[in-house]
């Protein structure tokens, strides 16, 4: 049983979920909409969320991991059981506290965001937070793929709740349904891959020696033996399973091709949107690839594509943010290119990478966002960059914490978001010098970054810099304490948070402080077969990614760091020339029909509308037919077959009592000859 | 001098013959009422006859119960002829013929 802290985890998960429930049922009469539970429930998560961290590392009692089963919901007979558990060790303990974090800021921002600005529903939208959070926070200490599954799709829910919060509006509706629709495509094939899972392997548990990572490793060393299926070897088997998991990731986490839902959902509030793309929906997405990651080490197929994609997504969505027109559908895109960056870090095996950059970015999207919530706030719900402008000297604090969030999007040295994503980009580099594929993700990666300097420089200076531009940004709408505090936090946060993992800086002074490489690393993460050097030694012996250098270990990381450094600069700089001033000109108009593509989203839509409509609606209405015509029909004929003759056999009820006597009488006369023939009386 | 008991169970078999042509042509429900009764009587000739052949008194203990029954059975129909009567002025039964189909 769980020890010290580790018996509070499920807390965790109860508290919002209790928050939920008390919204939902008296939200209305409590004072704020149940934002003050909602917000009470989510600092008890925050501090139970911080002290399974510090237990994790051993701070509060022995460092080690935790991983206990709460129930059992199905006992199998004579075959594998189902159950919830939780499993809270370093991956889970750090993203249950960025989870909490986020949400929190979140809780308190809508405050600001929701409350103040009069919306109604207030109890319905504190109640879904709750939930969303709940499922978040459950979905990561889950300790199996199925529980996992089940509460990514409560997380898929939640969203599709809280994007269509203004239900009543076409756009958020047509939004929700669209960001539901995309991820369950998606989802579809995770739930194959999670039978597929249970078929081969017999368990879908992620940790230890019993775990499916482990046994698929056993596997292919060949001291354990599983059920593949369609005549592929163990390897090929692998590789399919990983990639039906990686249809659900790649929905719920927006990579090419499935994106396209994460632009619409920007038809939700804000704060929502800030909660949406730092902690919670998006970043289940990867952290899920995070979670199995054992099991994605052994199969270079899988990572092959999970780097390609990463690194098509990153530079595609980047190129899309440098000409939209509304701030958060600059962020949208962002969002999408910079979840490209950590499939393409895990992809190359570089899961510390990974999972850093998925940190330090939860903390400056979210801080973004919430920064563009209080612009929206100030500019009366008007969401165009170009009616902006000027609001520098009108906002500080939104435009100091901003400007952090952005230097550390863009990749600036020394903002947080400069040390994740060069780690990304040289652990891509290295493990890619020998692969053709992996080397093509890593350029396309490096490309976006001159993208990303330069969308997020041009968002800044449309928005903040430059003369106000029309009456709201002459006027600003003022922001309270609840927008300013959370972007305050999240701005520290995103400016000093690299500090965690200075893998660079220790590399070129030997200084210990990469602290995060230790952390994942720690020696019970590698017992539970969940830890670094176990996943490197993978990578290693089964995919073949070993690093390669050019000219020395040195020469690499500064050469990377420069390489990306300076494209991110070059970008920021070509964003400032063009936008700076008094008043800026529309640069990217000039383009032409070149900027019509990118616009126009690379006409992604039109095509998956065409997919919706033109093929699966033609499909669905064959198979329709089919049922009604082939199945229904056989069924019909045959009930109308008995209807015809009982409608024939009712004539002989007339409703005269002698007729039936006489049918009666006659029956036995029948019977009684029947007897008599069969008998042998004549 | 004991009568066959064959010559019984003809009697019997004219009986009951006699009540269901009765029930087989008459319309009147009065007189369906007595040829269930024949009916039954002729099943009680059998009933006593078989009973007289076999020595031992079941059956003629049985056809009391008949009996009991056919005076049961004369309350309802009696009761049934009734209501006949109210709902369609006749005690006619083939003109009740609304609970058919």
């Amino acid at each position: 049983m769980a020890e010290g802290l580790f018996a509070l985890v499920p807390a965790i998960v109860a508290l919002p979920f209790l928050s939920f429930l008390i919204a939902l049922v008296a939200g209305r009469r409590l004072p704020k909409g149940g934002a003050l539970v909602g917000i009470a429930a989510m600092t008890g998560t925050l501090g139970l969320s911080v002290g399974a961290l510090l237990s994790v590392l051993g701070v509060i009692g022995t460092p080690g991991i935790s991983h206990q089963i709460l129930y059992d919901w199905a006992i199998g007979q004579g075959t594998f059981d189902l159950h919830f558990g939780i499993l809270v060790d370093q991956l889970s303990a750090l993203m249950l506290v960025i989870v909490s974090l986020i949400s929190l800021m979140v809780h308190v921002f809508s405050l600001g965001y929701m409350n103040e600005e009069g919306e109604t529903g207030l109890a319905r939208y504190y109640a879904e937070l709750g939930f969303f959070s709940a499922s978040m926070l459950a979905f990561v200490m889950s300790d199996n793929l199925l529980m996992a599954f089940m509460f990514f799709e409560l997380v898929g829910l939640a969203s599709y709740l809280l994007i269509g919060f203004w239900f009543r509006r076409p756009g958020p509706a047509s939004a929700a349904k669209k960001a539901f629709l995309v991820t369950r495509f998606g989802d579809y094939f995770f739930l194959i891959g999670v039978i597929a899972v249970f078929a081969t392997f017999g368990t879908a548990g992620f940790v230890g020696s019993e775990g499916f990572p482990h046994l698929a490793e056993q596997a292919l060393l060949g001291e354990a033996t599983v059920q593949t299926y369609f005549g592929l070897d163990t390897q090929a088997w692998f590789s399919v399973v990983g990639l039906l998991v990686l249809g659900g990731v790649m929905g719920k986490s927006a990579q090419f091709p499935f994106h396209t839902w994460l632009p619409d959902a920007m038809e939700g509030p804000t704060p929502v949107s800030a909660l949406i793309h730092a902690a919670t929906m998006v970043a289940a997405g990867v952290y899920l690839v995070a979670r199995m990651y054992g099991f994605y080490a052994v199969s270079p197929t899988a990572l092959a594509v999970i780097a390609f994609v990463g690194g098509f997504t990153a530079l595609f969505a980047a190129t899309m943010g440098a000409v939209k027109l509304e701030i958060k559908q600059v962020l949208a895109y962002s969002t999408i290119s910079q979840y490209g960056y950590i499939m393409l870090a895990l992809g190359t095996g570089g899961y510390i990478a990974g999972v850093f950059h998925l940190t330090t970015h939860a903390v400056f999207k979210a801080l973004l966002f919430l920064g563009a919530g209080a612009v929206i706030i100030a500019m009366h719900h008007n969401e165009d960059m170009w009616e902006m402008g000027g609001l520098k000297d009108r906002m500080p604090v939104t435009y100091a914490a901003f400007l952090a969030g952005s230097l550390a999007l863009a990749g600036i040295v020394p903002f947080s978001g400069f040390w994740s994503k060069d780690e990304v980009l040289y652990e891509a580099l290295i493990h890619g010098l020998g692969s053709p594929l992996l080397l093509g993700a890593w350029a396309m990666g490096l490309i976006a970054v001159f993208f990303t300097g330069f969308y997020t420089f041009r968002m800044v200076l449309l928005t903040f810099h430059g003369e106000p531009r029309s009456d709201d940004a002459r006027s600003p709408h003022g922001v309270g304490w609840t927008v300013t505090g959370p972007l305050a936090v999240l701005g520290v946060l995103a400016a000093v948070g690299g500090a965690i993992n200075l893998v660079p800086v220790k590399k070129l002074t030997g200084a210990n402080i990469d602290f995060l490489h230790d952390f994942l690393d720690a020696e019970s993460a590698n017992a539970a077969f969940l830890g670094f050097h176990h996943y490197e030694e993978l990578l290693k012996s089964q995919a073949g990614l070993e690093p390669a250098y050019i000219g020395g270990e040195t020469l690499t990381l500064l050469g990377s760091a420069a390489l990306s450094l300076g494209l991110a600069v070059g970008g920021a700089t070509l964003a400032v020339v063009l936008y700076r001033g008094p008043s800026p000109v529309r640069h990217v108009e000039r383009l032409g029909r070149l900027r019509d593509l990118p616009f126009n989203n690379y006409y992604q839509d039109e095509y998956q509308v065409w997919l919706a409509r033109g093929l699966t609606l033609g499909v669905a209405r064959a198979a329709r037919r089919f049922d009604e015509g082939g199945i229904d029909g056989s069924v019909n004929f045959v009930s109308s077959i008995s209807l015809f003759s009982g409608d024939r056999l009712r004539r002989l009820q007339s409703g005269i009592v002698s007729n039936y006597a006489a049918l009666v009488a006659f029956g036995l006369v029948v019977l009684l000859v029947a007897f008599g023939a069969t008998g042998g009386w004549f | 001098m004991a009568v066959a008991t064959s010559y019984y169970l003809v009697l019997s078999a004219a009986l009951f013959c006699i009540g269901l042509f009765g029930i087989l042509t008459r319309r009147n429900a009065l007189f369906f009422l007595m040829s269930v009764e024949l009916m039954l009587n002729a099943a009680n000739i059998n009933l006593v006859a078989f009973s007289y052949m076999h020595g031992n008194l079941t059956g003629q203990v049985f056809s009391l119960f008949t009996m009991a029954l056919a005076a049961a059975e004369v309350a309802i129909g009696i009761g049934i002829i009734l209501v006949l009567y109210r709902n369609f002025d006749d005690v006619d039964v083939t003109r009740a013929t609304t609970m058919r189909w």
